[in-house]
């Protein structure tokens, strides 16, 4: 929203307000044009990989195997696995990071909060290389203990799930915490005084009051889960597979590029191209994730006055 | 203090652009006179090499095979006094090559593999001719879990079942668990890859991509994990890595052959291969320095071989590098 201030005296403008905006608007399109170049690339050299003669699109949305190499160029099994390790990661990090929020604006004394709140904000300024040795020495070694060596393997999609789970959960807690903070306190005493007890007030007022931010909140945490790298270069496995079990070994889209492109491949070869073009996919996933969540945040957002 | 603001804001604007123009200061060209290096008594025909004045970075790139010997001797080389830089990129032999006929960007590849007919003529077209220097010889290691105990020979045949069509330990003999296989390979484009399709596929790399349960990596270490963590995995790679690691993976014998010293030199291990660094006489000589690690390599190769987990080369073949060397750098020193 753009408020108009008239100027109190009628004066002009002075030269060096108008410098500040323009270095302002300067930065906010150099941030469009960024994205604008990013895209474009990324559409010319996936043009690269659809038009080799090999690749045809149909067989690239459905094929059950991909292994450019030997021209077999169907993506399920990447994107398979991405979406285990990103439901994975959902599944872990939606209900503790709602808790946690729920906890921290309606229920923990500001002592508490005090300490929570920079122990959450440690955990999202941890790399995400750190993050991935963990899962490889950490959770993976859990799970096996806990299943068995024989039903979980080394490099398996569950741990790499898990570990995005607490790799998104700060995320998570503090956007939602906001979403719910931002529901006005009048609710709030409305609810009491009806005679609502805290629960009460907290689950069947105030959540549903912040729906829209909550939602949001998740859609964004999920494009968060499906663009992460490292974690599952390191620990969900390197070999495209396609599978169920989220104990077995699955390359994911973004550990497929992040294997390619460490250096491993010619400039000009199709597996080269390839990348782009899932690159592509991966951008057009995250860039309507992030639309529906604007959307939903419009569509369930309610003024109160 | 708004004016400050402005100020701050402006030379925000800018500052990158003043950044990027300082950036770019001309290297010291290099000349012919810089082969003050050269000192001592001569090490199989090459010059002494004296690393304290030789000054100048070297960028390497290839073979994750090579790398362990290239970084034992650039570690050599700056124990002795070479204070530059060495950049040694362990992405494949292909890659490698990659970078030093098409790109450009690298003094020195490492392979190991010999460079291929295209890569050949690739660097002819940026004028670049490629110079072999034989470093040593590898035997690919096909390494299991320690826990694993079915598991000591196997025939090629069986090499290729394994590593391709069956889904199963069982299917390759019936003596083995019902287990299926997990396999643990290089990547597409390294050296080791090439060489195994190669000898155990014909040089059809289809059957290997082809299997189930297959995990690529360029990077050695998380083969030699993911190898580690079932004793119904398998893999291969450089021998050095299963040297590296050897209290717990295995070693499977080839044929009845086991990778020793002796099986190696005397050519009865099926897996063994060459390993090279290539150059190019016109960077040996406009950079003494990639000249200079050269004939350091060539001069002391045959003491670190085997403490990086390799075999010497035939004393001949190393030979035949240092001639080139002398051939190339000829009337500059």
């Amino acid at each position: 929203m753009k408020i108009a201030i008239e100027h109190p005296f009628g004066k002009k403008m002075r030269i060096h307000e108008r410098l500040i905006e323009a270095t302002l608007f300067g930065f906010a399109l150099l941030s469009i044009v960024i994205t604008l170049g990013i895209a474009i690339i990324l559409i010319r050299e996936s043009y690269l990989f659809f038009s080799d003669p090999e690749v045809e699109l149909w067989g690239f949305l459905t094929g059950k195997e991909w292994q450019p190499m030997i021209g077999r160029f169907g993506f399920l099994p990447l994107l398979n696995a991405t979406l285990t390790t990103s439901v994975i990661a959902m599944a872990l990090g939606i209900p503790v990071g709602l808790f946690v929020a729920v906890y921290l604006s309606e229920y923990a004394s500001d002592k508490t909060r005090g300490i929570l709140k920079p122990v959450l904000e440690v955990l999202a300024g941890i790399p995400t290389i750190v993050y991935g040795y963990f899962a490889l020495t950490f959770m993976t070694p859990l799970l096996r203990s806990i299943f068995g060596m024989e039903t979980v393997q080394i490099y398996n999609t569950a741990s790499a799930g898990l570990v995005i789970g607490i790799l998104v959960l700060p995320m998570i807690a503090t956007m939602a915490e906001d979403a719910i903070g931002a529901v006005p306190k009048e609710l709030r005493l409305a609810a009491y005084a009806l005679g609502g007890t805290k629960m009460e007030t907290t689950f069947k007022v105030v959540i549903p009051a912040a729906l829209s931010g909550l939602s949001a909140t998740f859609l964004l945490a999920l494009s968060r889960a499906i663009g992460e790298t490292m974690i599952v270069a390191l620990a969900a496995g390197a070999g495209p597979n396609l599978t169920f079990s989220p104990f077995e070994a699955a390359e994911t889209i973004t550990g497929y590029i992040v294997r390619i492109s460490g250096g491993d491949v010619s400039y000009n070869s199709v597996d080269y191209n390839s990348i782009f073009a899932l690159g592509l996919i991966l951008f057009l996933i995250t860039f309507t994730l992030n639309m529906i969540s604007r959307k939903i945040s419009r569509m369930f957002h309610q003024e109160y006055e | 203090m708004r004016k400050l603001i402005v100020l701050i804001l402006v030379l925000a604007a800018f500052a990158p652009l003043a950044a990027g123009g300082s950036q770019e200061k001309a290297q010291p060209a290099a000349s012919g006179s810089t082969m003050a290096w050269i000192e001592g008594p001569s090490v199989h025909g090459l010059p002494g090499v004296n690393p304290l004045k030789v000054t100048g970075n070297i960028i390497t790139a290839g073979s994750s095979t090579v790398f362990p010997l290239s970084e034992r001797m650039a570690e050599r080389f700056k124990e002795e006094g070479y204070r530059g830089n060495i950049t040694i990129d362990s992405i494949g032999s292909g890659a490698g090559f990659e970078r030093f006929t098409v790109a450009g960007e690298t003094d020195i590849a490492n392979a190991s593999r010999g460079i291929k007919e295209k890569e050949i003529e690739n660097a002819k077209k940026i004028g670049r001719t490629p110079i072999e220097f034989r470093v040593g010889t590898d035997a690919l290691a096909v390494t299991i879990s320690r826990e694993n105990t079915f598991l000591k020979n196997v025939t090629k045949e069986e090499l290729a079942k394994i590593f391709s069509t069956a889904q199963r330990w069982s299917d390759v003999n019936p003596a083995w668990p019902a287990q299926p296989i997990q396999r643990f390979i290089p990547g597409t484009d390294s050296g080791t890859f090439d060489y195994f399709a190669e000898e155990v596929f014909k040089s059809n790399p289809e059957p290997l991509l082809a299997a189930s349960n297959l995990q690529l990596s360029e990077d050695d270490n998380i083969l030699v994990q993911g190898i580690k963590g079932s004793p119904y995995a398998i893999g291969f790679f450089g021998y050095a890595y299963y040297a590296e690691n050897e209290s717990a993976l295995n070693i499977v014998a080839i044929e009845g052959v086991e990778a020793t010293a002796a099986n190696v030199d005397n050519g009865t291990y099926p897996l063994a291969r060459p390993l090279f660094i290539y150059s190019d006489a016109q960077i040996m000589r406009q950079k003494p320095q990639v000249a200079a690690f050269i004939d350091f390599y060539l001069s002391y190769v045959n003491e670190e071989v085997v403490r990086v987990g390799y075999f010497p080369a035939n004393e001949d073949v190393i030979q035949k590098g240092r001639t080139a060397w002398l051939e190339a750098m000829q009337g500059l020193y």
